[in-house]
């Protein structure tokens, strides 16, 4: 676990795994990782190759499974309601400390006994949270996969949280905030997620406060790992070189110990965004600018057209009509996109841009009139069917690998889909009507009511909010967690300073 | 056949320059190689899961074929891959894939540049086809290069001048290199970006892109016969070209260690970073470059390694350290450690307590559960590697464009474990401080 300024990582993945896409002085092409990540998903052409299976845990869990024996490795992705939502008042950051502390030392053995026990079989073993859950994503070779479950089931049910790694690990994760303070994509979208969400406990950041995560004792960690590592809700998506019949008996032992308590339900979210222009002002040669607009929540009817109208917006990379304004003809910019994400509570249509400080407020400009272009007249009937062949030819590029269909179903679980969905998921796209996205595209990118937050100081010096409406008093001007959906550097966490973006293309979390 | 480049002549220890067969032939690890007439060398890797296939073409040129004074064009030129030809306009080659469910980007180093798709494997034709016609159509006109030169100024600002560690790099390297062009930066110095125009693009392309320069590797869920057929069908035509040698530099001698400190506003946490040159897969003696691999993931691999125990658990004066070795290059590694001091250690401290670690692996075998470890992990990393389509064809295509052989990825595992203790003690010897840049990055005032 190289929980470190270089890359956040809470566990110990197979970094070695990928160790030849982790090179050192690579440049990634021309297309930003991010993109990557936000443009990987489904398509229209073949089904993914092995059927769906649920295994049955009664209630301990809910499992999903896909048998592949051409590799001998399984993948597992589990999701817990633990995510920095359920921070207390005052503590944020709390669920993500726990999470690092998930390889820290558990049952008999202490932390340097874990870690030797999860490397000594290659186990690799990652705990992230997003706002909603806590997932850990765990990759064996199948003659390991009980030593890799029991592993697991020591942190769930009996982690230490030991002084000596609780403070080694406190340190690590101030550091790194401190560093994010310094960086202008961070900056942005930590100070944006707090302008849109308000006091809702969306919007403080994942990984907390430097004074927060100063104050959190062994005695919080132990209470939240107590409250909220539990098996209420939890999803288990598996894919590879095992039967279902032994895995459903792995699966029983590992999860029967771990507490049934329910979770506390998440609060109701008020009015989302705060109109305007706020600027965070950083001497950086160039700034990054977070924008975003109440999105549609995952069981409306529109979220499916929703995500089709944000993949010609913003979403589809070289595609889309951002990229095609900002990149192609004006050169402004290595790399904007937009996603459409929905959480429990909540759902954010959410972009970012970078470009030097001269020309941020006229890149802001260009989105917003791209924005109220595409609202006014929608897509044509090119762009729709463009969109549609992608999104549906794609969706087998998901399914390729196990991680990668651990990771894509353990996103369908966490979206409260059914397991059905999977086989249905290319029929909704193709009903997607050209009415269906002008719709939309009406009811979302209103342009007047686009929250933007400046990470950077524009070069005409202005570094006061612009909007009627100032940012929360004592909204204090912190790093941003990294984005979930695209880390900076997902597969690399062994990467020490001297490396560059590794150029894998990033697996999914797509509708 | 055509010539191949001068570089690949005298580099390639592999069937790259020996008469290879018409015929797909087992290459071993179910690979088969075989190339066209045109010199375009093909690899293809099965791989029957989803109904989808990889394509990777690698051209051996990057970086360090960057003309005297124009830093960055190689890279630069990866990005003009994708503005447009006569027939696929503008941005109608990425529209085109996309349209078709694929996905497509590129990457380049010093040493190569690779684009690639991932697409239904009934759409592969038609990925092979775009391909072949942006190899010999591209339409490098002024009204493409000016945009994608704001374009990369844009990715040079977001990855290196906002990052106070990739400066730090950098600038290692710069002086780590001497006068060899792996001291350049890959995405070029911005003075010399600026330079870039219409006629350079043009004559990098001319002279560095062809098949006789690169390397198409197909992973996914094809047979050889399959890929042999659609690939000489889509590239079969392109006629080969006489290439540019590649640069052969020299590395001449370093007399002294290079220190430098580097004060930086946007450093929020200091940091000790040092960079070795050492041998790389292609240039060391039988066992050296891997005994360097085990060293670098005993030493810093994770949270088991010597470093972190020693300097993080134990002493406490580092909050985080790690050791990797980057030894696939054409010529020289590098084995780069670092280290991040905990609140209110000295850096000098850290870096001295750091030497003593380094200098005991050198007077002492490793301990056999370390030895093991890190062997296990290694090991275990290219059953992982298997899952991924792209990481496999990276994997291959990679050693192939830096002269190594399909034999030198498939032996791979089988020679981690024949490094023996004795061995990583002599790799650890072997780091020499006269071979190596160490920068310390401390926050303050910028100048």
């Amino acid at each position: 676990m190289n929980r470190s300024i270089f890359g956040r990582t809470a566990g110990r993945e197979n970094a070695r795994a990928l160790s030849l896409l982790a090179m050192a002085r690579i440049f990634a092409g021309r297309c930003s990782l991010t993109m990557v990540a936000l443009i990987f998903t489904l398509a229209a052409a073949p089904a993914q190759a092995a059927p769906i299976q649920n295994i049955d845990l009664g209630k301990q869990a809910e499992v999903w499974f896909t048998e592949d024996h051409t590799v001998p490795i399984v993948a597992f992705s589990i999701a817990l309601r633990a995510g920095s939502a359920y921070d207390p008042a005052g503590k944020a950051g709390l669920a993500a400390f726990a999470a690092a502390m998930m390889d820290e030392g558990a049952g008999n053995l202490d932390s340097k006994a874990f870690h030797q026990a999860l490397a000594d079989k290659a186990i690799g073993f990652s705990a992230r949270v997003d706002r909603d859950y806590l997932v850990i994503s765990i990759s064996t070779l199948k003659e390991n996969t009980a030593e890799a479950l029991h592993l697991l089931q020591l942190a769930l049910t009996r982690p230490h949280f030991d002084a000596e790694p609780l403070a080694r690990v406190r340190t690590q994760i101030i550091q790194s905030l401190q560093q994010d303070q310094a960086e202008p994509p961070r900056v942005s979208s930590r100070a944006f997620m707090r302008a849109f969400f308000g006091g809702h406990a969306y919007a403080h950041s994942t990984t907390g406060e430097i004074s927060s995560i100063s104050a959190i004792t062994a005695a919080d960690l132990r209470g939240f790992a107590k409250s909220h590592w539990t098996r209420d809700g939890l999803k288990v998506s598996v894919a590879g070189d095992i039967t279902a019949p032994v895995l459903q008996k792995l699966l029983g032992t590992t999860f029967t110990p771990v507490s049934a308590r329910a979770t506390q339900p998440l609060p109701p979210i008020g009015r989302l965004g705060q109109p305007g222009v706020h600027v965070i002002a950083m001497a950086v040669p160039q700034p990054t600018a977070t924008f975003g607009l109440p999105g549609i929540m995952r069981a409306d009817a529109d979220f499916i057209p929703g995500y089709v109208a944000n993949y010609i917006l913003g979403g589809g990379g070289f595609s889309s009509r951002l990229t095609d304004e900002i990149r192609v003809k004006r050169g402004l910019t290595y790399g904007v996109s937009t996603s459409l994400s929905a959480m429990s509570k909540a759902s954010i249509w959410v972009g970012s841009v970078a470009t030097r400080a001269d020309a941020i407020r006229q890149t802001v400009q260009v989105v917003k009139d791209t924005m109220k272009q595409f609202a006014d007249s929608g897509p044509t009937q090119t762009e729709l069917d463009d969109a549609k062949t992608y999104l549906t030819g794609s969706f087998p590029l998901a399914f390729a690998s196990n991680s990668g269909t651990a990771a894509q179903l353990g996103a369908f679980q966490r979206q409260n889909l059914d397991i059905g969905y999977v086989a249905r998921r290319n029929s909704l796209i193709q009903a997607v009507t050209l009415a269906d996205v002008k719709r939309v595209a009406k009811r979302l990118f209103d342009p007047a009511r686009l929250t933007v937050v400046i990470g950077g100081s524009p070069a005409d010096g202005r570094a006061q909010p612009r909007s009627a409406r100032p940012l929360p008093p004592g909204a204090p001007v912190m790093p941003p967690a990294r984005p979930h959906t695209a880390p900076k550097s997902p597969e690399k966490p062994l990467a020490g300073p001297v490396t560059t973006p590794a150029p894998a293309p990033k697996a999914p979390k797509k509708p | 056949m055509a010539a191949l480049p001068a570089g690949a002549q005298t580099r390639d220890r592999s069937v790259l320059s020996a008469p290879a067969p018409l015929n797909a032939r087992q290459a071993g690890n179910n690979t088969f190689q075989f190339s066209l007439a045109n010199g375009m060398q093909v690899l293809v890797i099965p791989d029957h899961r989803a109904p989808v296939a990889t394509q990777m073409l690698w051209f051996k040129v990057g970086g360090v074929d960057d003309p005297p004074g124009i830093s960055g064009l190689a890279h630069f030129f990866e990005h003009m891959m994708f503005r447009g030809t006569k027939a696929y306009p503008d941005d109608t080659f990425s529209q085109t894939i996309a349209k078709n469910g694929g996905e497509t980007n590129a990457f380049t180093s010093h040493d190569y540049t690779a684009f690639y798709e991932q697409i239904a494997k009934d759409r592969l034709p038609l990925a092979m086809k775009l391909e072949a016609d942006r190899l010999v159509n591209l339409d490098l006109s002024d009204a493409h290069v000016r945009p994608e030169r704001d374009v990369v100024m844009e990715e040079r600002r977001m990855r290196v001048d906002n990052d106070p560690q990739s400066l730090m790099a950098e600038q290692m390297r710069a002086a780590l290199h001497l006068s060899h062009p792996y001291g350049r930066p890959v995405i070029g110095w911005a003075e010399e970006v600026r330079r870039i125009d219409r006629v350079s693009a043009q004559d990098f392309y001319d002279h560095h892109y062809a098949p006789n320069n690169a390397i198409l590797v197909i992973a996914g869920d094809v047979t050889p016969e399959e890929v042999r057929v659609m690939a000489q069908d889509a590239y079969g035509k392109v006629p080969s070209r006489e290439l540019q040698p590649r640069s052969e530099s020299a590395e001449p001698p370093r007399l002294a260690e290079t220190r430098m400190t580097i004060v930086r506003a946007d450093a929020r946490v200091p940091l000790v970073n040092r960079i070795y040159r050492v041998p790389s897969y292609s240039t060391a003696r039988p066992g050296i470059a891997e005994a360097l691999e085990v060293y670098a993931q005993q030493m810093g691999g994770d949270q088991t390694s010597v470093l972190y125990r020693v300097l993080v658990e134990q002493k406490k004066l580092a909050s985080d350290v790690g050791a990797s070795y980057d030894g696939y290059n054409r010529d020289a590694g590098e084995f780069s450690v670092y280290a991040v001091p905990r609140p209110g250690v000295k850096l000098d401290v850290l870096e001295k307590a750091m030497d003593q670690v380094l200098a005991a692996t050198a007077a002492n075998p490793p301990a056999a559960s370390d030895l093991a470890r890190a062997k296990t992990g290694l090991v275990a990393s290219v059953t992982y590697r298997r899952d991924s389509q792209f990481a496999l064809a990276t994997a291959y295509g990679q050693a192939l464009t830096i002269g190594l052989t399909v034999d030198d990825v498939n032996e791979w595992p089988a020679r981690i474990r024949a490094v023996t203790a004795d061995g990583v003690r002599k790799a650890a010897r072997s780091l020499s401080r006269k071979e190596a840049v160490t920068a310390w990055l401390v926050p303050g005032a910028s100048k």
